[in-house]
């Protein structure tokens, strides 16, 4: 063998080491594309058969999921679906970086917003608009998961992020379900509060689920539909009238929430609620599966939070689309991935889905006889208003946005909360 | 002396007699090329997964790439400035972080010496007592995270109702709920965490202190302070420098215990560097996180350096 100077060794060392570095200084957007997500056209045809990995953030509808998958591979011999599971938190934050690769997530979801956005401009999604599943769907429900004219993802869940009621208590304090403004609903929490239980448990300590009130509370303050985006590219502003407006009905709720309510997690906001010991939850529909596992019994319905002043509210509630379906377009699998998409959209098998999870779905024709969902059923036909706070795209807009609400009921004043979130606002446009 | 002289001129023979050929075999400056094949995978390691990042990251620290979009622009210096000058949450976080540090810091390190002054003593007692301050160490910060943030919980947590137990409702409060305080909050919860772990350290320094200076110092007759002075302290003092250093580092980094306590994004009182780091990647703004990034790696490195420098504790005499 023979022998190499130290100099040489040194220098061939440095070549490697030089090389790294003309490596690592590569774009950044060239080389991290592994797999190549090339864009909308619609997923290729094939074989059904072979693994297809499903990612998505809902742990709770893992055992619901793993019986559909059961389903669908008696169906198509020779196809395996698994679960990648994250935490929601987790999916929002890497959600994209984990999916790009297509390494898992050939079928995947996405939250509405920011998130389904971000996988669009990536070019993670096929094009579904052609698809057996989108002809399943209600119409009407489908734009949360259009961009442009293509239809990228299927909205597969509809939620309503109002509070949840506990219907006993409210008939023993003689209070109404539906209040037709402001006054009526300040009036209800006052039978409520006096009847001696907390009228609104709020998990003020918990961002996801803290904000879904302001989803209630913006909806008919605002001037226009699309009032966060505005808020976003400086078109409206933290500071206007009805922005105060809304934070000051925010101060209003100040007794009728939990003592403490801005340190609270959103599982101890579900104690309360599920031992009675609060008439109302201000999450959202999406958490009645989460309250009957922790023993509540009672008839639940949902409370609109209607913050009109003069009874002609716009909106008699909101709701969501959300958990957005999508084939990657990175995805070796297309075929059986696009299959699976299509099997979780027959009537038969969301209805499965929702009845299970007791969560609504936007597929049409599905039959609800999971009891909860009967009753809030009527929900679906109300003129309700698609959930505010997802038309943010910025987080740290969002976040702050909703945090001067949190701030007011932790005793700021309405008009200083408004003015801390609206200069982070001007230094994100 | 004689001895060693023969030796260097035993060793400097065959040099002389057979020059060329053991010039070749034996060159200090020329070796086997085989083992340069051992350092490789180390090398190769460290290059893949050290160097080339710390290398992306100033690249990118210098664009405003998203993370995945293929499309960035080269923006200079403007991420750098920007962290300082238009971007409030970061200076917020800046803040809280250089609290947190010197709260976790004076509160670890008086904590973890008192808890080795009391318990250094082999007694059963004390190795009980060692034990179970010992026994945060061991769990994994998410689960120390979750467990005090339900006894903070106003509603169903363990202080508030131990509090009211005792009949002082009036000191019950929201604790991570109320923006003045959370920091002080957590800062507790970290010292719970990770003080005894230090006290093991000062524990092993205590124990090094021969028992016969403290017997000569009490036939001197010195009270208990006077012989922690001018004994005790000279000994530990080099244990604090590490106990300083870890957790300096160590609360800097407490990324996992906020997130875990605080939840995702944390609010902006509990909001530190490295939260805010995450969020801003989250955010899609891949190119500000990386300058971010730099600006912690080297905000870390200057604390480091001056501790060194203004925290040479050494024991007297060396």
């Amino acid at each position: 063998m023979s022998q190499i100077s130290r100099r040489q060794a040194m220098a061939v060392l440095g070549a490697l080491g030089f090389g790294a570095t003309a490596a690592a200084c590569a774009g950044p957007g060239g080389s991290t594309t592994p797999g190549g997500a090339t864009g909308p056209a619609a997923p290729a045809t094939g074989d059904i058969t072979g693994r297809v990995s499903f990612a998505h953030w809902r742990g709770e509808d893992k055992a619901v999921f793993d019986e559909l998958i059961k389903r669908f591979a008696a169906k198509y011999s020779g196809v395996e679906v698994v679960q990648d599971i994250s935490t929601s938190n987790d999916y929002n934050a890497q959600g994209l970086q984990k999916v790009r690769g297509a390494a898992i997530g050939d079928a995947f979801a996405t939250f509405r917003g920011a998130q389904f956005n971000n996988f669009s401009e990536a070019g993670i999604y096929t094009e579904l608009k052609n698809s057996k599943a989108v002809g399943n769907y209600q119409k009407g429900l489908l734009t949360a998961g259009q961009s442009g004219d293509s239809q990228l993802g299927l909205p597969y869940q509809v939620v309503f992020p109002m509070p949840m009621a506990n219907t006993d208590l409210f008939d023993k304090a003689g209070a109404e379900l539906t209040p037709k403004d402001w006054d009526a609903f300040l009036g209800m929490c006052e039978k409520l509060a006096a009847s001696g239980v907390v009228p609104i448990s709020w998990p003020g300590g918990d961002v996801g689920n803290g904000g879904q009130l302001f989803n209630c509370m913006i909806a008919n303050n605002a001037p226009v539909d699309d009032m966060c985006s505005q808020i976003e590219q400086g078109k409206l502003k933290c500071t206007d009238d009805w922005f105060i407006k809304m934070l000051n009905q925010y101060k209003d709720l100040v007794p009728y929430l939990q003592p403490n309510a801005t340190g609270t997690a959103v599982e101890p906001a579900q104690n309360l609620f599920s031992q009675g010991k609060a008439a109302m939850l201000a999450t959202g529909s999406y958490h009645i599966a989460a309250v009957r596992n922790l023993g509540a019994t009672f008839p639940i319905e949902l409370v609109f939070p209607n913050t009109s002043t003069d009874g002609n509210a716009k909106f008699e509630g909101v709701y969501n689309a959300t958990f957005i379906l999508g084939v990657n377009s990175a995805s070796k699998n297309q075929a059986a991935s696009a299959a699976w998409i299509d099997f979780l959209s027959e009537p038969e098998n969301a209805g499965y889905y929702a009845n299970e999870t007791a969560q609504h779905v936007s597929v049409k024709d599905v039959e609800y006889t999971n009891a909860d969902l009967k009753r809030l059923s009527p929900w679906l036909d109300k003129k309700t208003a698609l959930a505010a706070r997802f038309q943010f795209q910025n987080l740290d807009v969002r976040n702050a946005v909703e945090a001067s609400a949190t701030a007011v009921i932790s005793g700021s004043s309405p008009e200083q909360a408004a003015e801390a979130a609206q200069k982070i606002v001007d230094e994100r446009l | 002396m004689s001895t060693h002289t023969g030796m260097a001129a035993k060793r400097k023979a065959p040099e002389n007699t057979t020059q060329a050929a053991s010039k070749k075999r034996r060159s200090p400056t020329r070796v086997n090329p085989a083992l340069y094949l051992f350092p490789l995978p180390a090398v190769a390691i460290i290059a893949f997964f050290l160097v080339m990042p710390t290398l992306q990251a100033f690249q990118y620290a210098i664009t405003d790439w998203n993370g995945f979009s293929a499309a960035f622009n080269y923006v200079g210096v403007d991420n750098f400035v920007r962290a300082f000058t238009k971007d409030s949450l970061f200076t917020n976080a800046l803040t809280n972080n250089l609290k947190f540090v010197l709260l976790v810091v004076i509160a670890q390190t008086v904590f973890s010496l008192l808890l080795a002054l009391l318990l250094t003593k082999n007694s059963r007692g004390n190795v009980v007592l060692r034990a179970l301050f010992f026994f945060p160490t061991i769990l994994s910060s998410v689960s120390v995270a979750f467990i005090w943030k339900f006894i903070y919980d106003p509603n169903f947590g363990l202080a508030n109702s131990a509090l009211g137990a005792i009949g002082l409702e009036g000191l019950q409060g929201s604790y991570l709920g109320n923006n003045s305080q959370a920091l002080y909050w957590v800062a507790v919860t970290q010292v719970w965490f990770h003080a005894g772990q230090m006290m093991v350290v000062y524990i092993a320094g205590l124990q090094a202190i021969p028992r016969e200076l403290y017997e000569a110092a009490e036939m001197d007759g010195a009270n208990k302070w006077q012989q922690f002075k001018s004994i005790t302290w000279p000994f530990v003092a080099p244990a604090t420098s590490i106990v300083v250093a870890y957790t300096t580092v160590q609360s800097f980094k407490a990324f996992d215990l906020i997130l875990g306590i605080a939840g995702n994004p944390p609010k902006g009182s509990l909001d530190i560097l490295s939260t805010r780091i995450y969020s801003t990647f989250a955010n899609s703004e891949f190119g500000y996180a990386a300058a971010q990034s730099i600006i912690f790696m080297g905000m870390i490195a200057l604390v480091t350096w001056l501790q060194r420098r203004l925290l040479r504790l050494t024991p007297k005499g060396e």
